[in-house]
Order: structure tokens, then C-alpha cells, then sequence
């Protein structure tokens, strides 16, 4: 377990900590963003955002946008704190007239309605108190144009037969790339496979943990697998082919992200 | 961002506490677009003038930031005609603050334009200008029909950069950002109304890519004008090309994705908002009409009795005393012509609760609760004037 700090781009100064609501959807602050606090078009319709963290894709729409929110705090009826995917002009302008903490670059879908948060607008960092952060590193072994996918055990406590990559938590001290190579070793009895490329983190949520994982792409000296317990099939797979296999949690989308040239 | 010795006196405050609120937006908004330094614009546009959209905690913002701007600036339009009555009555209190905030702007030197359309005769930016306009319409067509250079500027960000006389060099004002990144396929020629269609098509689709619209060859600018307004209501895209209408049709990325959009598309788009109840008013003119526009309206209604709903044409000053003829003609007929304001930033519901409109922007903006609250007919100019035409 590392620090449970995820790290966005701080864009609006400032330090909150309420609850979050989650809106997976573009908002224009104008007009569905009402009066009164209230959410009025879209997924989110009908609720009151009113000193909660505000998580949404991002602003659009009307330029006067800026100002909405700066009424909005001049009635105490403005968020506590913005999240965006990607933040623009208008949101952000009215975040920092009004003086309300935003972050953006970090993915919507790690948090869900009613966690509490804790941000810092500077820092662009944001914890979410009732969830535990844990790292992971995933293998994504390729030998000869394949990838190696694994059914995963029933007996695994998370996402069991589905499938997946090789992976492990990573232990007190160790570094993701040493976790990769043990659990190849582990899980697949391969012990010599070396490291092409390091993947950019990408964030999962489980109910009440948040995993934090390394994408790792290697490449074995011959396609020879041993699975231990965990797993209980191994495929040797085209690119095409993955889309047939019900993966875990963001796997095509990572090893996509890790074989772009 | 870098700034230069004068920029960082400006930002440390010893200008002022006006251009050090003015000048760290601009800054953080340079960061927030990985800009390297500030660059001068040609001119300015405002928005945020409405009391409806701004209210008191816009007010003691403008009063804050409140110095001469530096470059030419116009202004967005407000809840109410200021030269005559309408389009609905206020009530005191609206019109005292809604005059506060109009003298908040003349004090900063801000051009008593009160339009969406200032490029109608009040700020005609050029090929190549780098501006900071905000006005999600009008930042969409000087940057797709004119090839000016803006960014997709908030009310507050486009007055700091019309008080430093400057911007932050990101984004659009680059040639490399302007290429267009999705292809979109059309299979016959659109009418205005379905271009606004269009537009709001893009922006819930597009994922706020520059897209290139292909099949619309002949449009014209004021067709297209309805098409930027829409997408620039329902997306965060602040440009468009169209395909051998506007002027850097040629800038594609090479890995730009194809979208083919089918005549259901658009039909669905209208049918969305698409009452068929008679409504109490027909309003057009978001954006404000141009003189070709009224002329075109004038002909439709020349010599004709009016029934039925009211209608409201909405325009800018200067169009209005060129289209004098029009004007007079829609007036013997019964219908009213507006300047300052529009049917989106009025305080309509004081009066209306069900009115059509030919706008794909205002078809957005109207029908949400606690803002337009207006039971919506969104159609094409000639159907609406069927409602009024005996």
C-alpha cells in the first residue's frame, strides 16, 4: 500500500474536504447549472451540488458560464471543489473568480457518489478518505506479435474468471518492475523476460479500493507457461481476438496506451 | 508562462489591484493551456452583461476589476431593449441593476454594442487577428468563417485580456490546433434551421473535436452562423471548417475520424425539441440577424396579415438602422424588431411560457428549468410562419 494521494493537475488554488458527487456527463454552467443549485439537465438532473465536490467530464456552452458560478458562491450555493477529466476557460475562470479549488486530469470514474474527499487545488492532489489506495503492477507479456492472457482463478478475491494480465500487488519496498518480474515467476514460471516498456498508471475502482496500477509490456525468450493457482487458463492471443475476452477493468484500454507507437 | 519584466510589475500589483486580478487570471489560464508567454490582441468581446445570467456576485466582480480596457471592446447583449420597451416587462429592481452593470462596462471604455453578432459593423476582426472574444457564437464564427484567432474566452477572461491588451498564446491562436480532427459526412444541403440541427448534432457527438463538415458547398455565412451558434451551445469546440466555404477548410489531421451523419440524425435532433402546440410566441434572431437576414424575413411578410402568436426579431443596433426598410416592413405587419437583448438572455418566462424558435442555440438554452422554462418548438422560418401568417 502506498500513499492514497492521487495526483491531478492543480488548477484552482485552495484545500477542501466534502462529499463527492459524481456527473458523468459535460456541463454548461449556464442554464444547467441552476439558481438554486441544482443540476438541470443530463444524468445528474434534479441534484443539488451545493458544497459538495462537483466530478464531471467538463464545462462547455455558453462563455458566461464564469459568472454563474460566481453567483452561485455569492449565495452560498457553489460547489466546494471542482474535479474535471479536462478542464476549459469558463469553468476553470469561474473556479478561480470565486475562489473554489479545482483540479483536472484525473479520471471521473475512480470516484463514486457520497466518498469523501479531500483536495488541494494547488497541489492537485486528491484523497478519497473511505476508499484504500493499492498498487498493483500488471504484466502484459508479448512474444511474436501474442499476448499472453490468463483466465483468472474463482478463488482470487477480485474479478475472479475473468480475465487478465499477470498480476500482484506491489510488496513493501519493491518497485512495480520488480513485482512484474516476481509474479511472472510466480504465476507463470517465467524468469526471463525483460522490460520494453513502462506504462503510464492507470487508476481502478473496487468498491472500497482504488487500485493504482503499473502497466509493465515484456517479452519472454519462448512462449513456455506454467500457471500456478491463481490462474486457471492461459491464451496466447492476436490483437484481434482480445476483444472477444470479458477482461478486467481498463485492460484493453492499457495495453492499447502501452503498444501505441 | 513567462512574463516580461512589465508583465510581472503588473502581476506583483504595482499597476493596481484591477490589472493584478486581470493579469494572474490571464496567467493562470496561460498555465491551464501550457501557454509560454502573452501575446496583443487586436480587439475584444465580453460576455456576461445580462443581470439574469451574471447577478450581484458578477456586479462586485466588475466593480472590482474595474480600468480602462486597452484595445477596442465590445459588448454581449442584456436582459432588455434599452431604446425602447421589451421584449418583456421587468420589474424595477431587475432594470436598476441591470443599469448598474451596463455603466460598470461604459466606465471601462466598453463599446455600447449589447450583441452577439459584433462582428455586424462594430469589431470586424480579419483573417489571422488574434483576438480574446468570449461569446460562445461569435468565437465560433470568427474563428471558423473569418479565420480570426480565439480562444473559446469566459466573460471574465476576454475583460482581463481586454484590460492587459493581451493573451495567452495557446490553443487556437496556433495553426497547428485549428486542424480538424473529425470528418463530418452530409448527404444534402441543410436549411438554417437544420444546420443549427447539425450543430447541436456535433456538439453532443463530436467529443468537442474541431470537426470538418463536408457536403454543405454554397452555404452562407449567416446558414453557417446558426450552425456555429448551435455547436457552440451544446459543445466546448470553438471552431469548425466547412468544406469549400470557409477559409482553412484545408487544415485536416491526418488521423482525423469520419462521422457520417444521416438525414434521421438531424430530424431526430429537431424532433427533440419539436412541440407541435401553437406557441404564444415565435422569436428569431439568436444569433442577432444580420440585414440579409431581415431583408430575407420582410419578404416572407410583406403585405400579409398577422394571426395568432407574437413575433420577436432580435439584431444589434447598427443592423437595425441599415435594414431600415425591412424593419418598417415587419412592423406593418405586426411583428416587433429588438435591439440589445434576445429571447435567451430576456427574462422571457416573465410573459411567454411556450415559443418556437428557428435557433438550435436558443432550442438549447430555453427549454431548461430554473433558466428559459419554456415549452419549446424548434422549426425551420417558414413553418414557424405559419403560426402568424393569415
Amino acid at each position: 500500500m502506498g500513499d492514497s494521494l492521487i495526483k491531478g493537475r492543480g488548477m484552482a488554488p485552495g484545500k477542501t474536504t466534502s462529499t463527492a458527487m459524481v456527473c458523468n456527463q459535460y456541463i454548461s454552467p449556464l442554464g444547467e447549472m441552476s439558481k438554486s443549485g441544482v443540476i438541470s439537465s443530463g444524468l445528474c438532473e434534479g441534484r443539488s451540488f451545493s458544497d459538495k465536490i462537483l466530478i464531471f467530464k467538463g464545462g462547455r456552452g455558453s462563455t458566461v458560464g464564469s459568472y454563474v458560478i460566481l453567483e452561485l458562491k455569492n449565495k452560498n450555493l457553489a460547489p466546494s471543489g471542482i474535479i474535471n477529466e479536462t478542464a476549459e476557460q469558463v469553468v476553470l475562470t469561474g473556479a478561480i473568480i470565486s475562489e473554489i479549488p479545482m483540479i483536472d486530469q484525473i479520471p471521473i470514474d475512480i470516484f463514486v457518489d457520497g466518498d469523501t474527499i479531500e483536495m488541494d487545488g494547488k497541489k492537485g492532489t486528491v484523497e478519497i478518505k473511505n476508499a484504500v489506495l493499492k498498487d498493483i503492477a500488471t504484466v502484459f507479456l508479448i512474444f511474436k506479435g501474442k499476448l499472453l492472457v490468463l483466465k483468472r482463478s474463482s478463488k482470487v478475491s477480485s474479478y475472479p474468471d475473468m480475465y487478465g494480465g499477470v498480476s500482484g500487488y506491489v510488496e513493501e519496498g519493491e518497485r512495480p518492475e520488480e513485482t512484474g518480474a516476481r509474479e511472472l515467476r510466480e504465476e507463470c514460471d517465467v524468469s526471463d523476460a525483460r522490460l520494453l516498456r513502462k506504462g503510464e498508471l492507470v487508476y481502478v475502482r473496487h468498491e472500497n479500493t482504488l487500485f493504482r496500477i503499473t502497466p509493465l509490456l515484456m517479452e519472454p525468450k519462448d512462449d513456455s507457461i506454467k500457471l500456478n493457482w491463481e490462474n486457471s487458463q492461459y491464451f496466447w492471443v492476436s490483437f484481434d481476438e482480445l476483444s472477444r475476452f470479458e477482461t478486467v477493468p481498463k485492460f484493453k484500454e492499457a495495453f492499447k496506451e502501452l503498444t501505441r507507437p | 508562462m513567462f512574463l516580461t519584466p512589465d508583465e510581472e510589475k503588473i502581476f506583483d500589483g504595482e499597476s493596481g489591484e484591477a490589472k493584478k486580478i486581470a493579469i494572474r487570471l490571464l496567467y493562470s489560464l496561460g498555465e491551464l493551456g501550457n501557454a509560454e508567454k502573452l501575446i496583443p490582441i487586436k480587439s475584444a468581446h465580453v460576455s456576461g452583461v445580462s443581470y439574469k445570467n451574471i447577478g450581484d456576485g458578477g456586479l462586485k466582480f466588475l466593480k472590482k476589476i474595474s480600468t480602462p480596457v486597452s484595445v477596442p471592446t465590445t459588448l454581449n447583449p442584456l436582459g432588455f431593449d434599452l431604446t425602447g420597451d421589451g421584449p418583456v416587462n421587468i420589474d424595477e429592481h431587475f432594470r436598476e441593476k441591470q443599469l448598474e452593470i451596463i455603466r460598470a462596462y461604459m466606465d471601462m471604455g466598453v463599446m455600447e454594442s449589447f450583441t452577439c453578432t459584433p462582428y455586424y459593423f462594430y469589431n470586424e476582426p480579419s483573417f489571422g487577428d488574434h483576438l480574446s472574444w468570449a461569446e460562445s457564437s461569435a468565437i465560433t464564427y470568427v474563428n471558423s468563417i473569418i479565420g480570426a484567432r480565439t480562444n473559446r474566452e469566459s466573460g471574465p477572461s476576454a475583460l482581463a485580456a481586454a484590460i492587459i491588451g493581451k493573451t495567452p498564446d495557446h490553443g487556437m491562436h496556433m495553426e497547428n490546433n485549428r486542424k480538424a480532427k473529425l470528418i463530418i459526412k452530409t448527404n444534402r444541403k441543410l436549411e438554417y434551421s437544420e444546420l443549427g440541427a447539425l450543430g447541436l448534432y456535433i456538439g453532443y457527438n463530436g467529443k468537442g473535436q474541431i470537426p470538418l463538415i463536408k457536403g454543405q458547398k454554397g452555404a452562407k455565412d449567416f446558414e453557417i452562423k446558426a450552425l456555429a451558434a448551435a455547436m457552440g451551445a451544446a459543445s466546448s469546440s470553438p471552431m469548425f471548417h466547412v468544406e469549400g466555404v470557409t477559409p482553412e477548410a484545408h487544415l485536416v489531421a491526418d488521423d482525423a475520424s469520419v462521422l457520417d451523419v444521416e438525414e434521421d440524425q438531424i430530424k431526430e435532433t429537431m424532433n427533440k425539441y419539436a412541440g407541435d402546440e401553437t406557441p404564444e410566441l415565435i422569436s428569431i434572431g439568436c444569433p442577432h440577424l444580420s440585414v440579409e437576414e431581415l431583408n430575407y424575413i420582410a419578404s416572407l411578410v410583406h403585405g400579409k396579415k398577422k394571426i395568432g402568436p407574437d413575433l420577436f426579431l432580435f439584431t444589434n443596433r447598427k443592423v437595425k438602422e441599415r435594414a431600415a426598410g425591412a424593419v418598417k416592413v415587419i412592423e406593418d405587419f405586426g411583428g416587433k424588431v429588438f435591439v440589445d437583448t434576445c429571447m435567451v438572455v430576456s427574462p422571457l418566462s416573465n410573459r411567454y411560457q411556450k415559443s418556437a424558435t428557428n435557433s438550435g442555440k436558443a432550442s438549447f438554452y430555453l427549454p431548461l428549468k430554473e433558466y428559459g422554462n419554456q415549452k419549446i418548438a424548434f422549426k425551420g422560418i417558414l413553418e414557424m410562419l405559419k403560426w402568424v401568417i393569415a
